[in-house]
């Protein structure tokens, strides 16, 4: 493989791990964000009602009691906003993308109770994207705080 | 201690004492009936007629407070067990009869008599209950002949007794509402143009009855059923019956006439026994009638099969230029629509005259428990037009009222209540004689097959 090949496959390398970054860290955030909006508003009494109604919701199809509903419904808002500026900004990648890919193995647990099939497969996406993510880790550019 | 001596008891004083004794003795057992805790609203009722249908009445009629069942009546054992077995269960003390005339004769006090046995028995037994001075509820259709329901009106008339038809969608709350809020109250259907109904029913087998409980052909005579199988199967035999326009189509097209509040001018029908081997009556058959409205003609069209459910089930669909009321006994298969040209109708979801579906036909998207409330969501690929000369879809909208009861409770409170209170029946037997001629004139226009008039007078028993 000659020099200028071998470049631009790491060129490649560098814009697909640029790409899961951005896309994973937009994702995250603006799924954070959008649990804080009711009715085009956006507030912390919103959160807690959007987060009332999931945690009562999954509780309530399921087995899972609400002392281990609420307080995951309570915190996964603010984790997503945290993990997508992290990704976005490169603080700790290969953490935060596994933070990320934690955090969506979580949320599709809570779809799997409730026999919520497309939702998995749905939030699986996001998982693969991640593992896709850590494992181009070696081409992480344009990152503030290094691994 | 007085002194009787001193007051010698004259003759007006026996006279009034002697009257207020006779009228105790009389109101005796008014006066127990409230003495039992049921208070002076109890209302004595007899059935005739404990089938199919007697049996729905007497269930609905065992949740309404104060009416006492003291006699039930069959020829047949198996439906007369049957019946007083269930309103001994309920606390009632029934005494069976199998002969109207004798529990007529037997049971003195008796308010009213619910009639639920073959058509071509409710003339017979319904005079006969009003000439003993009793009120009735009898099932629809009034007869299987005109002259029959003529003399059902007759005999309430001159008798001065309470004559209730059992078209019950006359007493139903949605059926109410849809005709005085929203058809004819704030017109929102624009001008009513077209009526179309249906009852589809699906095939079903003929009845049989248990080996051993068949009536004899000697008793079957008496009664004038020529055998078993047409005693239990009356609906699909001339003689006894109407036909399925009569079974099924009599409670649809009663409510075109009730709703549009004309009757008709006009009727043209089809119908055979085109699948039935066993039935006299024709199982398809479709009548077209002209109502002559003060707006303009609207033109209704009725359709009953018990051969399919395919087609939708039962429901009577009113069609304006700026809305439309698919309407039925079955909450699933109602549903109000606007028109695109017509005004909002938002105003008329705050007085609560209709209301945004939150389910079925019109509804958002259905959002799971967990999920965020109001988030829109992208929709499939928007419906391509077919046809450029396809107009704007119409929006669904509800009927914010429900029936919380049998279907048929409503209905025999209304004539519970006409009892013990003076309220106006809901169908008396003139208003139901119209829809008695309405439907027999089906089975006339398919018999002669062209289109039979009817004239004013035909309507007025």
């Amino acid at each position: 493989m000659s020099e200028s090949s071998s470049n631009d496959t790491r060129c490649a390398y560098t814009y697909a791990f640029f790409l899961i970054r951005l896309w994973l860290g937009l994702r995250a955030l603006f799924a954070g964000l959008e649990k804080f909006e009711k009715g085009g508003a956006y507030s912390f009494t919103a959160y807690y009602e959007n987060m009332g109604r999931m945690a009562s919701g999954i509780t309530g199809a399921s087995f899972l009691p609400l002392w281990t509903t609420r307080p995951f419904a309570h915190s996964i808002g603010y984790l997503l906003i945290l993990v997508g500026v992290t990704l976005l900004l490169g603080i700790k990648t290969r953490l935060t993308l596994l933070a990320h890919g934690l955090l969506y193995v979580a949320l599709s647990f809570g779809l799997m109770v409730v026999q919520e099939g497309e939702g998995v497969a749905w939030l699986g996406m996001h998982v693969i994207l991640a593992i896709g993510g850590l494992l181009l880790m070696q081409h992480n550019r344009f990152a503030l705080v290094r691994d | 201690m007085s002194d009787l001596s001193s007051s010698p008891l004259t003759r007006r004083d026996f006279l009034s004492t002697s009257a207020k004794l006779g009228a105790f003795i009389a109101a005796a057992p008014y006066v127990a009936r409230g003495a039992d805790g049921t208070g002076s609203d109890q209302v004595n009722v007899a059935v005739i007629g404990c089938g199919e249908q007697g049996r729905i009445l007497i269930n609905a009629a065992l949740k309404i407070p104060g009416v006492r069942f003291k006699a039930v009546c069959d020829i047949w054992p198996v439906n007369r067990n049957y019946a007083e077995n269930i309103l001994k269960k309920f606390g009632h003390d029934p005494k069976p009869f199998e002969d109207y005339r004798e529990l007529l004769a037997t049971v003195k006090d008796i308010d009213a008599v619910i009639i639920a046995t073959p058509d071509f028995k409710h003339a017979e037994h319904t005079v006969a209950a009003l000439k003993a001075g009793k009120h009735v509820y009898c099932e629809k259709l009034m007869s299987n002949t005109v002259e029959g329901a003529r003399s059902m009106v007759v005999a309430s008339r001159e008798t001065k007794k309470l004559l209730q038809l059992g078209h019950q969608r006359r007493s139903n709350p949605r059926y109410q509402h849809a005709k005085d809020k929203i058809v004819t109250g704030n017109r929102l259907l624009g001008r009513i143009t077209n009526i179309t109904g249906e009852w589809h029913r699906a095939v079903s087998a003929d009845l049989g009855f248990p080996v051993g409980k068949g009536l004899t052909d000697a008793k079957l005579a008496e009664y004038g059923y020529a055998n078993m199988h047409e005693f239990r199967n009356w609906r699909w035999f001339k003689k006894y019956a109407g036909g399925p326009m009569s079974d099924l189509g009599a409670h649809q097209i009663d409510v075109y006439n009730w709703m549009l509040g004309v009757n008709p001018r006009s009727c043209m029908a089809s119908g055979g026994v085109d699948y039935y081997k066993t039935h006299e009556w024709y199982d398809n058959a479709i009548a077209i009638f002209e109502y002559p409205t003060k707006e303009g003609i609207v033109r209704a069209t009725y359709n009953v099969l018990t051969t399919t459910s395919a087609g939708g089930g039962y429901h009577e669909y009113f069609m304006g230029d700026e809305g439309a009321l698919k309407i039925s006994e079955s909450p699933k298969a109602t549903k109000l629509y606007r028109e695109a040209r017509a005004p909002e109708w938002e105003e008329w979801t705050t007085k609560g005259v209709v209301a945004a579906p939150l389910s079925g036909e019109g509804a958002p998207p259905a959002v799971k428990p967990w999920e965020k409330v109001g988030v829109k969501k992208l929709g499939g690929p928007s419906k391509a037009t077919v046809d450029v000369r396809e107009t704007a879809a119409l929006s669904a909208w509800d009927i914010p009222v429900t029936l919380d009861k049998a279907i048929h409770q409503p209905h025999l409170e209304n004539f519970f209540d006409a009892i013990r209170k003076g309220t106006p029946l809901n169908c008396s037997g003139e208003s139901a004689f119209a829809t008695a001629v309405t439907i027999l004139k089906i089975n006339e226009a398919v018999a002669a097959q062209k289109t039979l008039t009817f004239a004013p007078g035909d309507f007025i028993a």
